[in-house]
């Protein structure tokens, strides 16, 4: 099973999203409800989101306790934590490491670089890891936070809830921003 | 062992003063020209014809007090501009020579005189010249490819105009006799850590040799500069490498800033020096941390790692972002810090980290796996131009906190002699202490907002038009240099601005470009490879910042 | 090794209990804007566009369109236009679909 790729600004077109989305959230959770392995991949990166990755099996967040591991082998990985602006010679590197990962498997884009801001594509760079990978669960933030990487996880088992879809960003309507 | 506190040392040479005294025995050399504070501001800047590099750079490298900081062309159309950064106590010294002149160097034989045999310090620099701009040092020796991956470097652009130029041999093929082999490990490495190659030759435990590729976290961020306003590039300058964000945006800054002719605010200045520290401080506790994991102790880890968070959550209280991003920027700072948040938090959590480095220190097996591992000497360190925490547990006391806000606030630098891992341990421990004075100082003396204006188009605060009103002064195109101390080290910047003040040619000098070089000699000291994770840890430094 | 599991004891527990419960430090985030759309022009939506150093908006017709996913949280939108954004203190922002992530800002500002 491989969980489906949502091509970045488009939605998939006249399926009915709402069956198919359930049977994806049950298979997921069944498959790693309990315990996910985790293999990080940096694919240009300044180095501050693999700092904040590490503080997850750091004592304030424990990972471990929400049945999350880190392991170094991609074998035995399921998850696959991305960060990085997707460097175009990266991209067999990277490649490589996704194949080397067994099925069933989730790849989590996390900072902004990786999906898409900061750098933009050129000579360089992809921009965004989905141009070489297929991404399922994106992360916001520069750097998403290990809280908001523990939100991501969670979203990505299926544990929780996503929040963005209900969420307008504009100010002061039921869901978001009223902060000021 | 407890490190050495030594006061900075006036090491001047006879009888000068000022950096114009260093500079003015170079005149007996002739064919120079010597600009007092320089088209390059905040160095003094000394335009050598292309005949003299050689003597003066040999005259340079054999002044007392005087280091290579750094070496980087320019793009002049026709010419190549070749400029080398010496660092002196006293302050700095830039020498520019046009290459690919009429009267210039023969091309033939090479592009410029032979300058990392005078002196090693620029052998990585004449790597990287060499694949940006085509130009090579008359040695017919093979050069390292440094930046550009070699499947892929025909389709990047260069900084320079001359087309494109293989690099000769990638690392010299290794003869491995029947005893070693080559160990390739990487780019992908273990968990949460960069991307980085090691060509590790090995017999079986000990490292024969160690070589590292950089190239896959290649950016391309100088490039990327060029066109834009100097606050659209800070944006990008604090990301190449994030965990000396305030480092190597200060150093932007006052490049920029030196090149305008302006200051910032010295209530900015002190504001850009707290922030400065706190990043040394969270620095130095991931440091401790990285070490602990390195040598298998998960507890020691855990009483890093909660210093760590909690380092990183006074940050987010004081300037509102755990990396301190956002906070430093052309001109002046963008934010005051918190300081009744400062002032209440940072205590703790420095106590903290002070109560895990003592638990450290007092586990004998901890200690002992540190002591003689990783060994440099200091004149190791001094002949390839090391900085930071590195260099200074060798004995050298070379720091860039001189000059703007350090004027008021001096600081004790910190030193250790052994040169292995445990000095640079205690050097990191003895920094934090004098991180936490520093803060206080600052802080005392008041820390504010604000920033000096550009006067570059629409580069005000708010961008286009949404704060103070567009400036239309036109800025006249200049030059300037910038430096501060990150937690690994001297970060330097020099930029080159057109007449409408955009970047014209951006050099970043993060301090990990120095370091890295000095990574396998420390790997070598008749260490097992298993000592290298530890090494890494105590130099810490990241691939980022070598790639950019 | 007796040493550091008394130290361990008396330092107690740290750990956050997120995600069954808040965790308190979450206020000290930066996060993404949210925008009023009746302090919002289109020449103020312009402007934003333009001081934006990550990419994440834009103006292709008459509403802004903002891209979470490439928002760094930097503050120089709500720098520029301090009556049309302000923080959202949103950070829970994980999402499978990528275009979930990119959000309609109506532009009601052009009254006059």
């Amino acid at each position: 099973m491989s969980p489906s790729q949502d091509t970045p600004g488009q939605d998939t077109p006249g399926q009915d999203l709402s069956q198919a989305a359930r049977q994806l959230r049950d298979t997921i959770a069944v498959q790693f409800g309990r315990s996910l392995h985790i293999r990080t991949l940096d694919t240009g990166s300044c180095a501050v989101c693999e700092q904040e990755i590490r503080l997850l099996s750091a004592p304030h967040y424990d990972l471990h306790r929400l049945g999350f591991f880190f392991t170094p082998a991609p074998r035995h990985a399921d998850l696959l934590l991305v960060t990085g602006p997707m460097v175009r010679a990266f991209g067999e590197a990277a490649r490589k490491t996704y194949k080397a990962i067994p099925g069933p498997k989730v790849v989590m884009a996390t900072g902004a670089c990786a999906l898409g801001g900061v750098y933009p594509a050129d000579p360089f760079v992809h921009g965004n890891v989905g141009e070489v990978l297929p991404v399922d669960v994106w992360v916001p933030g520069c750097p998403p936070s290990p809280l908001a990487l523990l939100q991501g996880l969670g979203v990505a088992v299926g544990r929780l809830a996503e929040k963005t879809p209900g969420l307008t960003f504009i100010a002061g309507q039921d869901i978001a921003g009223g902060a000021g | 062992m407890t490190p050495a506190h030594l006061p900075i040392p006036p090491s001047l040479p006879q009888g000068a003063a000022t950096m114009d005294g260093v500079v003015y025995p170079l005149t007996s050399l002739g064919g120079l020209q010597i600009r007092g504070s320089g088209t390059t501001r905040g160095a003094v800047t000394v335009r050598v014809l292309a005949e003299n590099l050689e003597a003066v750079t040999s005259t340079l490298a054999g002044t007392p007090g005087l280091r290579l900081a750094d070496m980087f062309a320019a793009d002049d159309s026709p010419v190549t501009t070749l400029r080398l950064v010496w660092a002196h106590d006293l302050g700095y010294l830039v020498t520019e020579t046009e290459t690919e002149t009429e009267t210039g160097f023969d091309l033939e034989g090479g592009g410029y005189p032979p300058l990392s045999s005078i002196v090693p310090a620029a052998f990585v620099e004449e790597c990287e010249i060499y694949e940006q701009f085509g130009i090579r040092p008359a040695t017919g020796q093979a050069l390292d490819r440094v930046m550009l991956p070699p499947h892929a470097a025909h389709n990047l652009p260069r900084l320079g105009h001359r087309s494109p130029q293989p690099p000769g041999g990638a690392n010299a093929p290794h003869t491995v006799d029947g005893q070693a082999f080559e160990f390739p490990f990487g780019p992908v490495r273990q968990v949460g850590v960069e991307s980085l190659y090691y060509g590790l030759v090995t017999s079986g435990e000990e490292v024969v040799d160690l070589y590292l590729l950089t190239w896959h976290k290649h950016r391309g961020v100088e490039w990327r500069l060029r066109g834009k306003t100097p606050r659209e590039a800070a944006f990008l300058v604090e990301r190449a490498e994030g965990l000396s964000a305030v480092a190597v945006g200060w150093a932007f800054s006052a490049a920029v800033e030196a090149a305008l002719g302006i200051e910032p605010p010295p209530a900015a200045a002190r504001t850009r020096a707290v922030a400065l520290e706190l990043e040394r401080l969270y620095n130095h506790a991931a440091a401790m941390a990285a070490l602990c994991q390195a040598t298998g102790l998960a507890v020691g880890q855990a009483a890093a790692e909660i210093a760590l968070e909690r380092l990183l959550r006074v940050n987010a209280a004081a300037f509102g972002h755990r990396y301190l991003f956002g906070v430093v920027e052309p001109g002046g700072v963008s934010r005051a810090p918190d300081a009744d948040a400062l002032r209440r938090e940072l205590p703790g959590a420095c106590d903290e980290l002070r109560r895990a480095a003592g638990a450290l220190l007092s586990t004998n097996s901890f200690v002992d796996r540190l002591e003689a591992c990783g060994i440099l000497t200091g004149e190791q360190a001094r002949r390839l131009g090391l900085v930071g925490p590195v260099a200074r547990a060798t004995g050298l006391p070379v720091d860039a906190r001189r000059a703007g806000p350090y004027d008021e606030v001096p600081v004790t630098i910190v030193t250790a002699a052994a040169g292995d891992v445990l000095a640079r341990f205690n050097v990191m421990i003895g920094e934090a202490a004098e991180s936490v004075r520093l803060i206080d100082a600052f802080l005392d003396a008041g820390t504010r907002a604000g920033c000096t204006r550009l006067p570059v188009k629409g580069d005000g605060p708010g961008g286009t038009g949404g704060g103070s009103p567009p400036c239309t002064e036109k800025a006249g195109g200049g030059t300037g240099l910038g430096w501060a101390e990150s937690p690994r080290g001297e970060a330097l910047a020099w930029v080159a601005l057109d007449e409408d003040g955009r970047i014209a040619r951006a050099r970043l000098r993060p301090g990990s470009v120095r370091n890295w070089r000095g990574f396998d000699d420390a790997c070598r000291s008749r260490n097992v490879f298993t000592d290298i994770p530890i090494i890494e840890a105590s130099f810490w430094l990241t691939v980022a910042g070598m790639a950019r | 090794m007796p040493f550091w599991f008394a130290r361990g004891l008396r330092r107690g527990v740290v750990t956050t209990h997120y995600p069954a419960r808040p965790d308190r430090s979450a206020a000290l985030l930066p996060t993404p804007p949210a925008f009023r759309p009746r302090q919002l022009t289109r020449a103020a939506a312009d402007r934003l566009v333009a001081v934006c150093p990550s990419g994440a908006l834009s103006r292709p017709d008459d509403a802004l369109i903002f891209d979470v996913g490439r928002c760094t949280a930097c503050g120089r939108c709500a720098e520029a236009a301090p009556d049309a954004v302000t923080p959202s203190g949103e950070f829970e922002l994980a999402s499978t679909a990528r275009s979930a992530l990119v959000k309609k800002i109506p532009i009601y500002g052009e009254t006059r």
